[in-house]
């Protein structure tokens, strides 16, 4: 399949940047994760994830010493510039409204490359959900090799059943994103599964191909 | 851009390390204790908006308990639930914890000696990014 030819051959050519971190890609091999959804952790906790899309294919890794922000490492195997670098990133939750049914939250991301602060990004991320509904949005301002772009997205879902604690929970979602890079919309379903500390996401356009997350949190 | 970028990644890792209260921290709670008197409609969970069987089964094989049912904002999917399962097994005075999402709740089962406070539950509702409403305590 598209997807784990293009994982594994991330995996074998990936040239780990030298600051002594490979066991991080160790790491994030064996646990795996979704770079969106819950971009920060609850206080003292980590959480690894593997993504890949039309993009890039990337392992990340975030800490969070507060549930107000993580702090992370994110390897990328960037396909559009062809290259390979290692992304420190900071994740702060902006704004968060809990009441009895529903979450919202807003986060600013941002992250800068370990081959030069002139490549960095920027961005926000938001999202509000009840047990039944998700929506969400994302824009990153991205500098990379003296060229700046953006990345969009939104997303909405819905869950077909409401599962207990325990159980596998399952989302039916509807992704739209651009990347000014590529000029169009693409828009495509995605379906989302968790169940414990494991989540699961995949979804498939015509224009963009494979979408995947994996990750899990400890 | 660089200038811009540079000065909002400090202001905002600042503002990361100062309070780390969070706006509805100090949401009004209801704190309401049946310590020394279990009585039926209780114990099946009617009274406590808690799920039945849920309850029965997280009761199951304990002899004495007190048990914490904590309301809970904020508690919307199992994902993110899972901090606070794991903040509270820190704790060698829990004995069982589970969460009903239906209900919004999480049920703690403490060992007699502990002193329940719920500005501790609190605390560490909290440190998962949600916000604890009210607490029920029983004692088995």
């Amino acid at each position: 399949m598209h997807l784990t030819i293009g994982l594994a051959t991330f995996w074998e050519s990936y040239t780990i940047p030298p600051m002594g971190i490979k066991w991080f890609s160790i790491i994030a091999l064996v646990f795996s994760v979704e770079l969106v959804a819950r971009p920060i952790s609850y206080t003292g906790g980590s959480t690894a994830m593997l993504f890949s899309d039309n993009m890039k294919n990337s392992a990340y890794l975030h800490y969070s010493p507060s549930y107000k922000y993580s702090l992370g490492i994110e390897l990328v195997k960037d396909k559009h510039f062809d290259e390979d670098y290692a992304l420190f990133r900071y994740t702060y939750l902006l704004n968060r409204k809990n009441t009895q049914t529903s979450q919202r939250n807003l986060y600013f991301q941002s992250g800068i490359a370990s081959d030069g602060v002139d490549n960095h990004f920027y961005g926000i991320h938001g999202d509000w959900e009840t047990r039944r509904w998700f929506t969400g949005f994302d824009y990153k301002n991205v500098s990379r090799d003296n060229i700046d772009y953006t990345n969009k997205s939104f997303q909405i879902g819905v869950a077909p059943y409401l599962g207990d604690y325990g159980d596998l929970h399952t989302w039916i979602m509807l992704k739209t994103k651009k990347n000014s890079l590529q000029s169009e919309w693409s828009t495509y379903p995605v379906l989302k599964f968790f169940k414990g500390n494991l989540l699961f996401e995949v979804g498939y356009g015509k224009k963009t191909q494979w979408d995947a997350h994996l990750m899990v949190r400890f | 851009m660089k200038i811009f970028t540079t000065v909002l990644l400090l202001v905002l890792m600042t503002g990361a390390y100062a309070s780390d209260k969070q706006g509805s921290h100090h949401a009004a709670h209801n704190h309401h204790s049946h310590e020394g008197h279990l009585h039926g409609q209780v114990v099946d969970g009617e009274k406590l908006q808690v799920d039945p069987q849920r309850f029965d089964n997280f009761i199951d094989g304990l002899s004495s308990a007190q048990i914490a049912i904590v309301d809970v904002n904020g508690m919307v999917c199992d994902f993110c639930a899972r901090g606070i399962e794991k903040t509270f097994k820190r704790d060698e005075q829990v004995k069982k914890i589970d969460v009903d999402l239906s209900k919004g709740k999480v049920l703690i089962a403490y060992t007699d000696e502990k002193t329940i406070d719920f500005a501790e539950i609190e605390e560490k509702i909290i440190a998962n990014g949600q916000n604890a409403t009210g607490l029920t305590i029983l004692k088995l």
